[in-house]
């Protein structure tokens, strides 16, 4: 039985969304492991939902928002596009693998893209596996496993 | 300006000291003929036709010209004594003797009641009024022409009468010439100028087309006189209302508005790059655009379908999809040239007897009446064919010059075609402005691929975006022909009114608050708000955000290291139970 | 030499220069004029200085070139001082025997004096010259004296006096006043009240002012203002100096014709002589009057002697006239008050300065005062240079000063003011005439009595006769002039000159010209003659300026005098002066006494008869050139009516008899 990634997705209303939505109405095909929470600009993106998010048993986020210079609310992206780098570096720092927190840029006419950066992602979740954070996170002995089990990777 | 009394015969009038008696008589209703004045130039004299008799205080009388005679107290003016007519007669019977019997000469020798001038009439076409020279000199600024020789061999030409780089083709000499002497030439042998899409030959001052708002002259600065050479400006001073400016300088003005309706429409589509149709090379390949701007009345050609021989043709091409549903330009379809491109057939077989084909890959004929439109071309005989235009090629050495033959293949009688045409239309697409994006990105609305605007919905919401109050109308948004285009923007019109009627917004209820007493002052969130919502108390040394301008993206809550903003709807605790939601 | 800054050191030159002048040297006055170059006056100046040299007279023996003398027929002639001796028709192999004789040993040479046909007596003096005696010559009185390139020489004659007197004794009103007291009318041909012009211009109100002198000059025949600025350059800078510091001007120009290279020389070097005198510049004569002079060339137009046209030329523009409504005393020159007189009227302004307004007054008529500077041309035996008083009679002029008529033909006519003037008649059919126009109320009964040749000469006499005194010019013609052919070739020449710009002088001279031309090749029609008036009157009231308005005037006076002439062409087809080609014959009479000189100048072999025969003419070889009849001395070859020369010459044949036979009576015939 080969391992579903459990995703959750940030995406902005104005672009990402309505992508999300576009795909939706297109029929686009896609995997259905993302489960998307609606933000107004990705900007909105606290560093801390993503890290709860990862805690709560996420595998995978994918932060999406408007391409540079189309956000809805002018630069909110760009704040989005300033955290998510410092914020994957922590990860890393944590012990996480960075690549589970992406950054996608989406707008609101691109159905295919959005079906095709899901299809993307989910598929680069269940290469690097589950993360399973709530279960070594609490544990130092398992954590320490999954560090050795990690191979120091935390780029 | 002192004030002189004076009569001219017999009848009183009260001018200005030293102007002109012509003037005065005008003033009264009197008449005076005259060959070689003209109200904006200096008055010249030279043609004796405009003779009067002058009588001054002292009972001195005299002959002098009307036209540059000062008038002063007193001076009694006759302007048809027998000494008066007899030398007006006669000084016009001179010139018509060595003049053509044009109608300025004959019309006026009617007047003066010559039935027969005595020495019967020459052949020259030049009176020798000078109007030309004058107005060359003192409106246009240009002095590009002038008299040579003297007496009887005086005539008007250039500096050693070669072309004269001064002239600048203003044609303000042929314009007021009164005999026809004068004539602007093109100077080159095509007689039609497919793209000169514009009203007419080059007007300096034109209403740009008929339907143009506002519907008011213009004054474009590559043609006009006063912009090439400092001098007329003629305009200004026949201006009645005085409401013509040179000076005029573009400039920019903040207007406040609260909605806005994006028509700024399409362009056309270049076929030039697609060298196979010869847009550009061969003569007589021309544009759907410049096609129509022909067949209208007030264009060039004054409606008529010429070659640019200027002869009609014997048979015209259409081609329809140039540009359109091509995986090498747009994949779309245009929608609307099906449509025109059968009126133009329609059109050509109205006016001339010229056969039409009509190549096409399909008959989008969706609206009301047009299935119907589309037999009634079949039934005027027009060719369909359909098969796309492959290519259009010059007709070769032994057919007549300027002869086409457009290529392609007819695949309802699966036979590769080759059709000789003088003419071929070509059907371009309808493209998104080259700025599309940039007013997009201005307005905070979306684009697409393609550069057509998004709507806030494909089928519910076509006027409006996504952005609140920002709305769309015609081709702007998609390629749509004119019922489309009038529905869509009488939507557009009514969703703005109805948010200007109102009188009042009704605010989102999403926006920021931040707690007073978690703010620690940093003003981190100042600068992170692109709508400038968050301002700084400095008595209580906290920030707060204006509600009214607020947008509610929430940048400034997640930027906020206190976690002092509550980006209500969106705030942080409801964001979290989400998450929990989901993965639970 | 440096700046004279007073009139007292104007003065102590004059006696510095007249102290150097020594009496017991000799001068000889040689006329250098324009009319003495053109009789190889070089040649007789190169010989002269020759001899001078080589007889080591230099020192002693000055040769003086001067301006015109006047006596134009007589030249090369000189003057030789202090004797006053008058020696014409020079030659450089006389030169010898007049130094030899006249310098050296104060003897006269007789064949060098002129031979006065009256009295046929030779005259030793000018002052004694018929031509001379009735002369008043107070414009030219330095003509034949003075060096016009000597400013020494002007003010050793007494030049710039007068401006002297001007600038630092009368204030600009006073000099206005008494050119106005003068009377001094425009010698140009207008004859407009000098004074008066000054006054207004004086009184015009805007800055700055401008006096011009016009020097154009374009009458065919008239040289008067040519010579003067040849010979007395000086006299008209000193005029305009005056004029300038009474108007109140600072610039002032010359415009001379381009066809008067030795005058614009001569004029030159005098504004550059007296510039380095200081009496041109910013501070003349130490008076603190700034003013100086330009020269401007003419392009060879002769409508550009109009004064509106001249502005125009002077200002660079194409010499075009414009209406005078607006007088160029107000507006002229650049727009700015302009006062325009002629060379002559400057010339006369030291002259009534310097002698008084009442000096002036009392010479000449009631209405013209002062003298006036005539050029005596055409058929007449003293042509040249005249300065008469104003109010002399024609008849004085023609016969006593002009010496009549040469050779033994008869006074015709004269002609004055040039193509703006009108033909007068003279003698022969005056009364006959004088009564047709007493009839038709043109003069008052009583008048008819008197010749026109005993009009006295001044502005207002000659304009109601039909004429106009004009600039000078004055033309004699006798029995061989055709009258229609003279209004032609005047007419000719306005075409010309015409500058186009209106319609009746452009149209109206063209017209003319067709009809005059018709009516001399025998193609006249009855109502040309109305037709030639309609116009005339036409051009008169309608023409922009004065070439075209005063252009009828030969036509119209030609046809008041000589109207059976037009009639002959006319009707009759016949040309009585036997001028016109088309309408002549020629034949030659029984008074040819075979010497075939004509068959010798007959271009086409059309006179054959051989020596001491009657030469014939065959009349389809006769190409009617003239000159036979130019070259026959006994006035044997008649011009007659075409048709009737064949006539004539068979006559001859019957009636001629060789010399030898005919009696004393009929040789004398």
């Amino acid at each position: 039985m080969s391992f579903e990634p459990n995703l959750v997705g940030f995406l902005c209303n104005w672009c990402s969304y309505t992508g999300a939505d576009l795909a939706g109405t297109a029929r686009i095909k896609y995997p259905p492991n993302l489960k998307v929470i609606r933000v107004m600009c990705s900007g909105r993106v606290d560093p801390n939902f993503i890290l709860e998010a990862l805690a709560h048993g996420a595998d995978g986020v994918l932060v999406c928002g408007c391409h540079p210079g189309d956000c809805h609310y002018v630069e909110g992206n760009y704040k989005c596009q300033r955290r998510l780098p410092i914020t994957r570096m922590l990860l890393g720092e944590m012990g996480i693998d960075p690549r589970r927190v992406r950054l996608e840029w989406v707008s609101a006419s691109e159905g295919v893209r959005f079906g095709q950066v899901v299809s993307e992602f989910t598929e680069e979740i269940r290469s690097l596996g589950p993360l399973a954070l709530q279960e070594w996170a609490f544990d130092a002995a398992a954590a320490d496993a999954q560090l050795a089990h990690q191979g120091g990777d935390h780029a | 300006m002192p004030k002189v009394n004076m009569t001219v015969d017999g009848r009183p009038i009260t001018v200005d000291e030293g102007s002109y008696v012509l003037q005065a008589a005008e003033a009264l209703g009197i008449e005076i003929p005259t060959l070689c004045f003209f109200k904006y130039v200096k008055p010249y004299a030279a043609c004796r036709i405009c003779v009067v008799e002058a009588k001054n205080k002292r009972g001195r009388t005299r002959i002098v010209t009307a036209c540059n005679y000062p008038a002063s107290e007193g001076i009694e003016i006759l302007t048809r004594t027998p000494r008066v007519m007899a030398a007006r007669k006669l000084n016009l019977e001179m010139l018509m003797s060595r003049c053509a019997p044009m109608p300025v000469l004959t019309d006026l020798a009617r007047k003066l009641g010559i039935d027969q001038p005595r020495w019967g009439t020459g052949t020259d076409m030049c009176i020798l009024c000078g109007l030309c020279v004058r107005v060359c000199d003192e409106i246009v600024g240009a002095q590009a022409i002038g008299f040579a020789s003297r007496g009887i061999e005086r005539f008007v030409t250039t500096p050693f009468e070669v072309d004269s780089d001064a002239c600048i083709l203003c044609g303000a000499c042929a314009a007021l010439c009164p005999t026809g002497h004068i004539r602007m030439e093109e100077a080159s042998d095509r007689e039609v100028v497919h793209s000169e899409i514009t009203l007419g030959p080059n007007a300096a001052i034109s209403v740009p087309f008929r339907q143009a708002v506002p519907n008011a002259p213009r004054i474009d600065p590559e043609f006009c006189v006063h912009f090439r050479t400092g001098g007329c400006k003629v305009c200004a001073s026949v201006c009645p209302k005085e409401c013509i400016s040179h000076d005029d300088v573009e400039r920019f003005e903040e207007v406040e508005v609260g909605t806005v309706v994006l028509a700024t429409g399409y362009q056309d589509f270049d076929p030039t790059p697609f060298k196979q149709y010869g847009y550009g090379r061969l003569p007589n390949v021309i544009t759907s655009m410049e096609f129509e701007r022909m067949n209208n009345a007030a264009g060039s050609t004054g409606g008529k379908i010429l070659l640019e021989n200027g002869k009609e043709p014997r048979a015209i091409a259409i081609l329809h999809c140039i540009g359109s549903r091509d995986e090498n330009a747009h994949p779309y379809c245009s929608r609307v040239c099906c449509m025109y491109a059968l009126k133009f057939a329609h059109l050509v077989k109205e006016k001339t007897s010229a056969e039409v084909y009509q190549l096409y890959i399909d008959l989008r004929a969706f609206g009301k009446g047009y299935e119907e439109f589309f037999h009634r071309i079949l039934e005027e005989g027009v060719n369909v064919i359909r098969g796309k235009g492959a290519e259009v090629v010059s007709a070769g050495r032994d057919c007549q010059e300027g002869s086409l033959i457009v290529r392609c293949e007819d695949t309802l009688a699966a036979k590769f075609r080759e059709i000789p045409v003088d003419m071929v239309v070509l059907c371009t697409a309808l493209e998104a402005n080259r700025d599309a994006k940039d007013v997009a990105r201005r307005f905070g609305i979306s684009v697409g691929a393609d550069g057509w605007f998004i709507e806030r919905h494909p089928k519910l919401g076509p006027v409006s975006t996504t952005t609140d109050g920002i709305f769309l109308a015609g081709v702007c948004q998609s390629p749509k022909d004119i019922p489309d285009t009038v529905a869509q923007g009488s939507g557009a019109a009514a969703h703005a009114m109805s948010l200007m009627i109102r009188g009042e917004v009704e605010m989102d209820g999403a926006y920021a608050v931040i707690d007073d007493e978690v703010c620690s002052g940093c003003r981190l969130c100042n600068d992170l708000c692109p709508y400038s919502a968050i301002g700084f108390d400095e008595t209580k040394k906290t920030s707060s955000v204006n509600p009214a301008l607020c947008k509610a993206c929430g940048t400034c809550a997640a930027g906020c290291p206190s976690g002092a903003i509550r980006a209500l709807h969106f705030a942080d605790d409801q964001i979290y139970a989400e998450i929990e939601g989901i993965l639970s | 030499m440096r700046p004279i800054v007073s009139p007292k050191e104007l003065n102590d030159l004059r006696d510095r220069l007249r102290a150097a002048h020594d009496p017991n040297h000799t001068w000889v006055q040689l006329c250098a004029g324009t009319g003495c170059l053109a009789c190889n006056c070089e040649p007789v100046a190169a010989a002269f200085r020759q001899k001078i040299h080589d007889e080591g007279l230099e020192g002693v023996v000055h040769l003086k070139l001067t301006g015109c003398h006047g006596f134009c027929e007589r030249g090369p002639l000189a003057v030789i001082q202090p004797q006053g001796i008058f020696y014409q028709r020079i030659s450089p192999d006389d030169i010898e025997a007049i130094i030899d004789q006249t310098i050296k040993h104060g003897k006269v040479v007789t064949k060098l004096l002129y031979r006065d046909p009256a009295s046929k007596t030779r005259i030793e003096k000018a002052e004694d010259i018929p031509f001379y005696k009735k002369q008043v010559r107070l414009v030219l009185r330095s003509n034949g004296h003075i060096d016009p390139t000597s400013i020494e020489d002007y003010i050793a004659f007494g030049g710039y006096s007068a401006l002297a007197k001007a600038l630092t004794t009368m204030e600009p009103e006073r000099i206005i006043d008494e050119i106005k007291r003068s009377r001094l009318r425009g010698r140009g041909g207008g004859g407009f009240p000098t004074g008066a012009k000054w006054e207004t211009c004086r009184n015009a109100k805007e800055e700055p002012k401008y006096v011009i002198c016009n020097a154009d000059e374009g009458d065919p025949g008239a040289f008067m203002d040519r010579s003067v600025l040849e010979g007395n350059p000086h006299s008209v800078i000193e005029g305009m100096i005056i004029g300038a510091y009474a108007i109140g001007s600072h610039e002032g120009y010359v415009y001379v014709r381009h066809e008067y290279p030795l005058a614009v020389k001569h004029l030159t070097i005098a504004l550059d002589q007296a510039r380095e005198l200081g009496l041109l510049g910013p501070n003349i004569l130490g008076s603190g009057f700034a003013f100086d002079i330009g020269v401007s060339r003419g392009g060879g137009a002769f409508v550009c002697g109009e004064s509106t046209a001249l502005m125009a030329s002077l200002e660079g523009k194409v010499g075009e006239p414009r209406a005078k409504y607006v007088h160029t005393v107000e507006h002229g020159l650049w727009d700015k008050p302009s006062n325009l007189n002629n060379v002559e009227t400057w010339a006369n302004v030291p002259l009534v300065i310097e002698h008084g307004a009442d000096w002036f007054a009392s010479i000449g008529t009631e209405g013209s005062k002062g003298t006036k500077v005539f050029a005596l041309t055409g058929k007449i035996c003293n042509t040249g240079l005249v300065e008469v008083p104003m109010g002399i009679t024609l008849r004085e002029i023609l016969h006593d000063i002009g010496g009549g008529v040469p050779g033994k033909k008869k006074f015709k006519a004269v002609q004055t003011g040039g193509p703006s003037g009108g033909t007068l008649i003279v003698e022969t059919r005056d009364a006959k005439i004088m009564r047709s126009m007493e009839d038709a109320g043109e003069i008052s009964p009583g008048d008819a009595v008197t010749s026109l040749l005993d009009l006295p000469v001044d502005f207002d006499e000659l304009t109601q006769a039909g004429s106009m005194m004009g600039s000078g010019g004055m033309i004699v013609m006798d029995q061989d002039s055709c009258m229609v052919d003279v209004a032609r070739y005047f007419i000719h020449f306005l075409i010309e000159e015409s500058c186009g710009k209106c319609l009746p002088c452009r149209e109206g001279l063209r017209k003319l010209h067709e009809i005059l031309e018709r009516i001399t090749k025998g193609q006249g029609a009855p109502e040309d003659i109305l037709t030639l008036q309609e116009i005339s009157e036409t051009l008169i009231d309608t023409s922009l300026c004065q070439l075209g308005g005063s252009a009828p005037n030969p036509v119209l006076s030609t046809l008041r005098y000589f109207r059976d002439e037009y009639d002959a062409h006319i009707r009759d087809k016949r040309c009585p002066a036997g001028v016109c080609r088309e309408l002549v014959g020629y034949a030659i009479t029984e008074d040819c006494v075979g010497d075939a000189k004509c068959a010798k100048v007959c271009p086409t072999g059309a006179i054959t008869g051989g020596p001491r025969n009657l030469q014939v003419i065959d009349q389809s070889k006769c190409i009617q050139c003239d000159a036979c009849y130019q070259v026959c001395t006994f006035n044997a070859i008649v011009r007659v009516k075409r048709d009737r020369a064949a006539d004539v010459q068979t006559t001859a044949r019957q009636t001629w008899k060789p010399v030898k036979e005919r009696t004393q009576a009929e040789a004398r015939a």
